[in-house]
């Protein structure tokens, strides 16, 4: 069994043990009262197995606010610990310590600020774009599945052995090998490269539906705001996540295979990772903040009564954060050392991003003025909201400054900072928009009185935990302290650990208001499927909305889609004409998600743990998974007409209420004062849809989407590049590139390659004449070139790792292995993908959605060439020239 | 296969999807064969120079490498992907856009940070040398 033993298993800790025998006991419990009610098949059927976009945001909704009372326990108890450690141990020793403060950070980045931020977005994205699903439903629940199953493995580690020491981005050289031989870091890794191909399966999806796939007339100038932040934070999510998968991906190669990208010895560069880590982890940040703001967008236009002030300049400022993000990693590491002309770029750059950042903040202040806000508990989130953001962006403008930050660095006044703008930002992002969608999400609304208990526990209970960390940061303490010996800090200490006892207090209400709300449902019952009053598209289906979210698509004509239809049919007192109903297909559900989820967790388990049959046995099963998921005949199931009319037809009788004007607090009341955005009544008439015409065909969908995946793979690339360019000098007196190259070899390579795209695209051609025999020939040249291509880089790597030149022999060697192996690997997948194609086109023929993975195949295939040309120039080329 | 399923759609193109409809089979023989040819010349032409031929300046040698890297790469999105510039390509080229700047920032900051990173902190001789430090 690998490493694995039962001294894993911590018998000598009585807190994690404790705590895990409890969590073990109450699962076990949840599981046998699932079984008692029979509610198994149940869940199956129409969740674990679901790929509705509501379903699966939902459960990522419920995943987030589990995984928050798990990384709040941790808060309190590092509140506990620093509130008593003066002169002494505590009641934590150093090493569990250690693993809590890296675990709650973990564990509210990864798993409870985006896990929430993309429920959010799963929920409430295709609603507001009028459609009925996103790109790739299945790939979406396996997102879903990949991220529980990260959350699976980092919990498991409480249980059995440990989890990282090294804080939260697992900084070497503290987490190579050498000073951290445990499992602990390993646990992390593998989680966050599982939950990572998760998320980035969820950038690719939202971008492509968001881009191809919207209601006819919604055009992007008419998208409501969350739209559009949903689209810069997935574009960020595609962008950013394969640096991380590069970073992580090779420090696992340091642990595992005894590479040195980062060690200390061997020419490896520790702050190489340091530069990589944050090229993703500020971008991150974005990823994180921008859906939230689309939330306090739509939560201010609603509850104010009004359209968001400055449309178009919210958007401008989003696309321009998303770029931006890109230009100021620099600044979590000032005091590295980089120097004054680079220290002062990025300071420069990370006081510009807060520009758009205040230009949204007074967009949102002018939104609320004029209009008639409603103190309700969204609101109260977002209000909050603009005072704690404020205040953590002043001090985040603070230390973009190098000289103040070389001050201020690893102190407290950081920890206080970011948790000012995550805590102000992401998470009252999270419970704005959890109180503001769960109606439509269940079909009753929240009990208000226990939500704004909740709300002031916590925002008060938030000023008393971090004000005094501000104090502490100036007074010199610096963060992850597990004791200190300065009594002065004391006082604040214990004021923090009150404020953390009041955010408790603020959790348990929000505990109590789920209760209380699922009791009284039936009086918080809304019947309408529009209970704000609200602007955007999900308002003017059901509540929840029916699987197929809208019987027929709605006719986009101007900004705020739903809002004109609805002062339309208040004016007139009466409902739209009823509309001719279509019968339509919708994608049926699929365990895939799910398997694929428990040979990941398979896999990593056996990764960590170092169990090699097993992790074979989950690689196998994943894959194999996927294979019978793309062998199916039936991806689709129908809806009649006549069935769809009878569903909508009860839609429209919950809404005449609202028509007639007897639902409290809507009416016809037009805002009278300076529209922000005009429809453009002209421009209207002359093109009604804006020159969309609603969603693309699947075969444009299929291809972009991947498209999209290969952008993120060439990044991935670029990450293990950047790699090779900054240590390809460090020989540590090892072979230098000139002395190791075999050009010829590089020569017959290229030549392969470069006749296999051609062969490949004449393979191309034969589909779409339709003709198998040709198809097939030509496919399987491709395939014969790629297997020369293998055959000869693999006689290249074991020639070297013959003559000692093997990737542990220097940092330049480990970056060669890397980035070549990696080339190596993207064209040994190409080929079992190529063969499990050839054998469907054999057994299916030329069935659609063969032909379209074949598109995508071809994309695949053509970039490794693009991707080799990089390579062999930068890497063979230079690496001998003269 | 016709290039929509459905013509519903908006008007845009598949990415690897050759731009106009009518094009035979003899048109995209055609085309896939100027790009493998010309792809050839540019790694023909990459490794000549790469062989030190006299004909160019050595220190321009990188250059002259990477300029023949980025036109091969052009060949390939244009004749083996067809990314193009045409109208109903847009969405395509600018997702390629967005990635191209990606990749440039990440690779170009990490080596102008990594340059100065290992100036001032990695240099052994200063280091050691007390003498040497202001």
């Amino acid at each position: 069994m690998g490493k694995l033993t039962w001294s894993a298993i911590p018998f000598d800790q009585p807190i994690p043990l404790i705590t895990s025998i409890i969590l073990i006991i109450s699962i076990l419990g949840i599981l046998a009262w699932i079984t008692a009610r029979g509610h198994w098949t149940y869940l199956w059927r129409e969740w674990f197995t679901s790929v509705d976009h509501k379903r699966i945001g939902i459960m990522y909704c419920i995943l987030a606010l589990v995984m928050l009372i798990r990384g709040f326990a941790d808060a309190i108890m590092m509140r506990g610990q620093q509130a008593v450690a003066l002169h002494s141990q505590g009641y934590l020793v150093a090493e569990h310590f250690d693993q809590i403060f890296s675990a709650h950070g973990t564990i509210m980045i990864f798993f409870v600020a985006m896990t929430f931020m993309i429920g959010l977005m799963n929920f409430v994205v295709p609603l507001q774009l009028g459609v009925r699903d996103v790109a790739f439903p299945t790939f979406n629940s396996t997102s879903f599945w990949l991220t529980a199953t990260a959350v699976l493995l980092v919990n498991i580690s409480l249980f059995i052995g440990e989890f990282a020491q090294t804080g939260w981005l697992v900084y070497p050289p503290l987490s190579e090998l050498r000073y951290s031989p445990g499992v602990g870091v390993d646990y992390y890794l593998w989680a966050i490269q599982i939950s990572g191909i998760g998320t980035l399966l969820t950038g690719v999806n939202f971008v492509t539906t968001i881009l191809k796939i919207r209601a006819p007339g919604m055009t992007l100038t008419r998208m409501p705001i969350f739209c559009w932040t949903a689209l810069a934070a997935s574009l960020l999510i595609v962008a950013a996540f394969p640096i991380l998968t590069a970073t992580l991906g090779m420090l696992l190669l340091d642990r595992y295979l005894g590479f040195h990208f980062f060690t200390t010895d061997f020419g490896g560069n520790p702050m190489m990772y340091v530069n990589l880590i944050w090229a993703w982890g500020h971008p991150e940040v974005y990823i994180l903040i921008l859906p939230a703001f689309g939330v306090f967008s739509e939560v201010f236009s609603t509850f104010s009564g009004k359209p968001l002030f400055g449309y178009r300049s919210m958007i401008i400022a989003t696309m321009a954060i998303c770029i931006l993000s890109f230009l100021v990693w620099l600044h979590h590491f000032f005091t590295m050392g980089a120097g004054a002309n680079v220290n002062g770029f990025f300071g420069i750059m990370t006081m510009i991003i807060a520009v758009p950042t205040g230009v949204k903040i007074f967009n949102w202040l002018f939104t609320m003025w004029g209009g008639r806000v409603r103190f309700q508990v969204p609101m109260l989130w977002s209000i909050a909201f603009i005072v704690t953001f404020v205040i953590g962006g002043m001090t985040g403008v603070l230390l973009a400054v190098p000289p103040a930050d070389f001050v201020l660095h690893n102190s407290l006044f950081l920890v206080a900072h970011f948790h000012n703008v995550v805590i102000g930002g992401v998470l009252f992002g999270a419970f704005a928009g959890y109180t503001y969608w769960f109606p439509k999400a269940f079909g009753f609304k929240l009990d208000e009185r226990f939500g704004k208990a909740a709300f002031w526990f916590w925002v008060v209970g938030f000023y008393v935990a971090f004000m005094p960390l501000y104090v502490l940061g100036l007074k010199g303490m610096t963060r992850r302290m597990q004791h200190y010996d300065v009594p002065a800090w004391q006082p604040w200490l214990i004021v923090a650990a009150v404020g953390a006892g009041l955010i408790l207090c603020g959790i348990a209400c929000q505990v109590v208001q789920l209760v209380v709300s699922i009791r009284n449902r039936e009086q918080l019952r809304d019947l309408t499927g529009d209970p704000w009053d609200g602007r955007t598209l999900e308002w003017i289906t059901g509540s929840p909305p029916p699987p197929f979210n809208f019987a027929v698509l709605p006719n986009v004509v101007a900004e705020e889609a739903y809002w004109d239809i609805k002062q339309i049919a208040l004016e007139s007192r009466r409902l739209t004409d009823l509309p001719e109903y279509k019968s339509i297909e919708m994608p049926r559900n699929s365990p895939t998600g799910f398997v694929v989820a428990f040979f990941a967790v398979l896999t990593g388990f056996a990764l960590i743990w170092q169990i090699w049959w097993m992790v074979i046995i989950g690689l196998i099963g994943a894959f194999g998974t996927f294979v019978v998921f793309a062998w199916r005949d039936h991806s689709e199931y129908k809806l009649s007409a006549t069935e769809l009319k009878r569903i909508d037809g009860e839609r429209r009788k919950a809404r005449v209420a609202l028509v007639e004007g007897k639902e409290q607090g809507i009416t016809a009341v037009k805002y009278k004062g300076p529209r922000a955005h005009g429809s453009k009544q002209a421009a209207v008439t002359a093109q009604p849809d804006g020159g969309f015409k609603g969603p693309a065909s699947k075969r444009i969908v299929t291809g972009y989407g991947f498209w999209i995946f290969l952008l993120s793979d060439f990044i991935l690339f670029a990450g293990f590049y950047a790699a090779y360019a900054v240590l390809s000098h460090a020989t540590a007196g090892g072979p230098a590139p000139k002395n190791l190259f075999d050009l010829k070899t590089v020569a017959i390579e290229t030549a392969c390659l470069l006749l296999s795209s051609f062969t490949c695209g004449m393979a191309t051609l034969a589909s779409s004449a339709r003709n198998l025999r040709w198809t097939q020939i030509g496919y399987l040249i491709t395939g014969a070139l790629g297997v020369v291509f293998l055959t000869l880089e693999f006689t290249e790597f074991a020639r070297m790792i013959g003559h000692g030149a093997g990737p542990g022999r220097s940092a330049f060697l480990s970056a060669f292995f890397a980035l070549v192996g990696l080339h190596g690997l993207h064209v040994s997948i190409g080929l079992l993908w190529l063969g499990t194609m050839m054998a469907q086109f054999w057994a299916k023929g030329f069935r659609a959605d063969i032909v379209r993975r074949a598109l995508c195949f071809g994309l695949f295939w053509h970039a490794l060439d693009i991707i080799w040309v990089g390579i062999f120039t930068n890497v063979y080329l230079l690496g001998t020239s003269p | 296969m016709s290039k929509h399923e459905q013509t519903a759609g908006i008007d845009d193109t598949a990415p690897g999807d050759p731009e106009s409809e009518q094009q035979g089979v003899a048109a995209g023989v055609r085309n896939y064969l100027v790009g493998l040819l010309l792809a050839a010349a540019f790694t023909a032409a990459s490794f000549w120079v790469a062989s030190g031929t006299g004909l160019i300046f050595v220190p321009g040698v990188p250059m002259a490498l990477a300029a023949l890297a980025i036109g091969q790469m052009g060949v390939h999105l244009a004749f083996f992907l067809h990314i193009t510039t045409g109208s109903d390509n847009t969405n395509n080229a600018l997702a390629l856009a967005f990635g191209v700047l990606i990749v440039g920032i990440v690779i170009a900051g990490s080596l102008w940070i990594m340059y100065h990173l290992n100036m001032n902190m990695m240099a052994p001789t200063n280091m050691l040398d007390m003498r040497a430090q202001p």
